[in-house]
């Protein structure tokens, strides 16, 4: 058994790519998070663990941060210097989201960095990459979202767009730059030579669009969102909520169950979609098809919750999958047979919290959680790792350097 | 020495559609060899589905299929005749991996599953990537990644308030959130069998990786608080304005965020300090948020009359956290992606030059990089049977004319 349990990674956090090092600490990598003395903004954001705000408190912080180590370090007084250099000398990994340049005003720049450890690989997850015009533009995962391209998808014909949730352009960075940066690892550990991983969220999202960038190029067609563009094809309400049936061009294997369904069902109008032309997605794609199909089938669904119209549907060799809320999706029966969801007790919460599971299981390498650490929870035990004195450490938190 | 990080990596790929070729494609832009394995029996459903060059028709004409692929090889066999293991066998005793997208069973049906293959290949990496995972209630039951957005709670969570649970608009976690956990898992397989020598199997439940990239917060947040979240449109649940405001022209809206009165001082002096906006109500961002809707009415009679592109200049000059929703046509012209050298232009057999994206990940070293256009069905066939698997001639001829290769 092993794990990635040999490699450090020095991980400045915040929203925007905290996410980026979970993945490396939940495969059993030594993360260290880095916090400035006045605490990761991530800390002070809801929702918070039994609605209480506090430092310890927030959903999204304990989430992003688990199984990492915790230091607070003020990096740009003198000695906050030198602590994260003796830290880059131990690491494999940084991973930062600043705006770009800042690590160079203070002395950190990735090209100081190397001669100090030639085997760094040095991430840096921001909204439009290292260079380029927008480089120093003020963004938030909304804005990005906008000028990747992803935001206009999320709508029909005129309707505004919506904003997806959990802030997926953070996430896109944060995950492209997981990848990157160990493709970058696995090339140090081969050469002994690390290198710059540049990643901009604005491209991460832009890699997201499904086909439409091709729609433009090929075509010259300004594409927006799927959900409804085909009777059949969609977000369909039923009596307890919606569900979602999938149609996947003129494959008539997904199409056909339809139909047959209604007519066995004794649905009125079942027999108008069951000519041969609604087999066709050109047919299904025209406007009054689509107005057709939706008459007909919501009067069948609006009879029946989504639970039966899954499992029937499915049954049936339907593409169809309820629209679950959280509440579905923390009692379902399928992820809880796969005991996907985990439970941790956190001291400093005195509770526990509940946890999404495994985003994948690897024979060799477990996947396991601990709870994300307290604000300064290892300053102290970091820092006598790499060589300082309890005299030392408690110059350092006097001055302000530190926290423990 | 080595131009690419995964030099001298080959994968067998056949996997289908979204979430695997997506995978595969970041492996290949790092120089894995990514071979896929195809028949003209039944062509991949992307390579039939648009968008097609010119509105044509074809299974090289797909931008759908392209954009998934450039840079791999494509080998045609038909896997239902009795001697494709003759090709299929020995070409997975040459690679590093094994990913498949098929339902489950079709690999061990095929007498190609990881406890047949570790007896050919004992180091062998092996992907199964099934929507529901191996165990459990559903694993029969089809999915698509809209259907995974749905079952996660992520549509639910997407899209306007009063309206339908409508999502990205698109299959979303089959092009990121799966493609890179899979990615990432895979080479830390293959830092594993470098360090031990072994391979692996892994489990890639697509629904599982939805959860954690979309809806895990939100499940948190049931978990403690008992609270099903909803979808609000472009609102932020703790600040505003935070939304979409329409400009000037058809399907044109600006993305504008403010999170602190700094940044509300900005916007309303690059509104002119109108009298509305001195109200002291709007003066803190709890007065903001508890009077949104006025705000967001008066920000966008404001926006309506102004050009897009003007605005998001003089809003970023200000400091003011702001973009346009750019359209794909102006996603392909933005001269920040243009600068970073995003869009590649390659030069197909049948289409002539299309788009294709990059990588968004730059790096110093070993660039990740687009060379090669998506390949024609079957394009590499003889080459592979010839340079890898070593088969003469005559043999290939022989496999061509029992219709193994079709």
């Amino acid at each position: 058994m092993s794990s990635l349990s040999d490699i450090r990674v020095l991980d400045f956090g915040s929203e925007m790519s905290s996410y980026a090092g979970k993945l490396y600490a939940d495969l059993g990598a030594d993360v260290i998070h880095i916090e400035s003395p006045e605490g990761d903004p991530l800390r002070y954001s809801g929702p918070f663990y039994k609605d209480k705000p506090g430092r310890e408190n927030s959903l999204k912080f304990l989430y992003h941060n688990t199984s990492k180590r915790g230091i607070v370090l003020d990096i740009t007084k003198q000695e906050g210097k030198e602590v994260f250099l003796k830290l880059i000398k131990t690491a494999d990994i940084l991973i930062e989201s600043f705006p770009p340049g800042y690590l160079d005003e203070l002395g950190l720049s990735y090209a100081y960095l190397r001669k100090e450890n030639p085997r760094l690989v040095h991430t840096a997850i921001t909204p439009f990459g290292q260079e380029g015009p927008y480089c120093q533009w003020k963004a938030s995962d909304l804005t990005i979202m906008a000028l990747g391209g992803f935001l206009y998808m999320a709508g029909e014909d005129d309707e505004k767009p919506a904003w997806a949730y959990g802030e997926q352009a953070y996430m896109a960075g944060s995950m492209y730059g997981a990848v990157g940066t160990i493709i970058a690892l696995y090339e140090a550990e081969r050469t002994g030579e690390g290198q710059f991983v540049d990643v901009s969220m604005q491209a991460c999202v832009a890699t997201g669009l499904e086909n439409a960038l091709q729609y433009w190029d090929l075509e010259k067609t300004i594409r927006r969102s799927s959900s409804t563009t085909e009777a059949g094809y969609g977000v369909y309400p039923c009596k307890d909520g919606y569900v979602y049936i999938v149609q996947m061009g003129d494959n008539v294997y997904l199409w056909v169950p339809v139909p047959k369904w209604l007519r066995e069902e004794g649905v009125k109008g079942s027999e108008i979609i069951s000519q041969k032309e609604w087999e066709s997605t050109r047919f299904r794609r025209d406007a009054e098809s689509k107005r057709v199909f939706r008459e007909i089938f919501e009067s069948f669904t609006m009879k029946h919750d989504k639970k039966f119209l899954f499992e029937e549907g499915q049954r049936r060799g339907i593409s169809i999958a309820p629209i679950f809320d959280s509440k579905d999706v923390y009692e379902d029966p399928h992820l809880n047979y796969r005991q996907f969801f985990k439970t941790l007790f956190h001291e400093v919460l005195g509770g526990e919290v509940c946890y999404p599971g495994e985003p994948y299981l690897m024979e060799k390498i477990p996947w396991q959680i601990k709870p994300a650490p307290a604000f300064g929870q290892h300053t102290r035990e970091i820092l006598e790792e790499i060589g300082y004195s309890k005299e030392q450490i408690e110059t350092l938190n006097e001055r302000g350097v530190i926290y423990v | 020495m080595y131009k690419h990080a995964l030099t001298g990596i080959r994968v067998t790929d056949f996997s289908w559609v979204g979430a695997g070729p997506l995978t595969t494609r970041f492996l290949a832009e790092c120089g894995a060899e990514v071979i896929k394995i195809e028949t003209h029996k039944r062509p991949e459903i992307t390579r039939m589905a648009p968008p097609f060059k010119d509105k044509e028709k074809g299974i090289e004409r797909s931008g759908y299929f392209s954009n998934r692929n450039p840079n791999k090889k494509s080998i045609s066999i038909n896997m239902n005749h009795s001697r494709s293991r003759e090709v299929v066998v020995p070409l997975i005793e040459k690679s590093d991996v094994v990913i498949n997208s098929f339902s489950a069973g079709q690999m061990e049906k095929w007498g190609l599953g990881y406890e047949d293959l570790k007896k050919v290949k004992p180091d062998i990496i092996y992907i199964d990537m099934p929507p529901w995972g191996n165990v459990g209630p559903y694993i029969k039951y089809k999915a698509f990644g809209a259907l995974i957005n749905s079952v996660t709670g992520f549509n639910y969570l997407s899209g306007n308030t009063d309206g339908f649970p409508v999502g990205t608009g698109t299959n979303y976690t089959d092009h990121i959130p799966v493609p890179t956990h899979l990615a990432f898992a895979i080479v830390a397989a293959l830092r594993h069998r470098r360090k031990t020598g072994e391979g692996q199997y892994i489990e890639m439940p697509q629904m599982q990786a939805g959860i954690a990239v979309t809806s895990a917060v939100a499940l948190m947040d049931y978990a403690a608080n008992g609270r099903i979240q909803s979808r609000m449109g472009c609102r932020h649940p703790s600040f505003a304005p935070h939304g979409a405001y329409k400009v000037k022209g058809d399907r044109k809206w600006i993305a504008i965020a403010v999170f602190n009165n700094q940044e509300w001082v900005s916007l309303k002096e690059c509104m002119g300090n109108p009298r509305w906006a001195e109200d002291q109500k709007f003066a803190t961002d709890e007065g903001r948020l508890a009077n949104r809707d006025e705000l967001d009415a008066q920000l966008e009679k404001w926006s309506s009359e102004q050009d897009g592109e003007e605005l998001m200049f003089d809003l970023q000059k200000m400091g003011v956290r702001s973009g346009l929703v750019y359209n794909a046509k102006e996603v392909i012209v933005d001269i920040q992606l243009q600068s970073r050298g995003f869009f590649v232009y390659l030069d197909h057999p049948e289409v002539g030059i299309t788009l294709y994206t990059g990588s968004p990940v730059r790096m110093s070293k070993t660039p990740p990089g687009i060379r090669k256009h998506a390949p024609l069905l079957g394009q590499n066939t003889f080459e592979v049977l010839k340079n890898i698997l070593q088969l003469d001639e005559v043999a290939i001829t022989e496999l061509q004319n029992e219709g193994v290769l079709e």
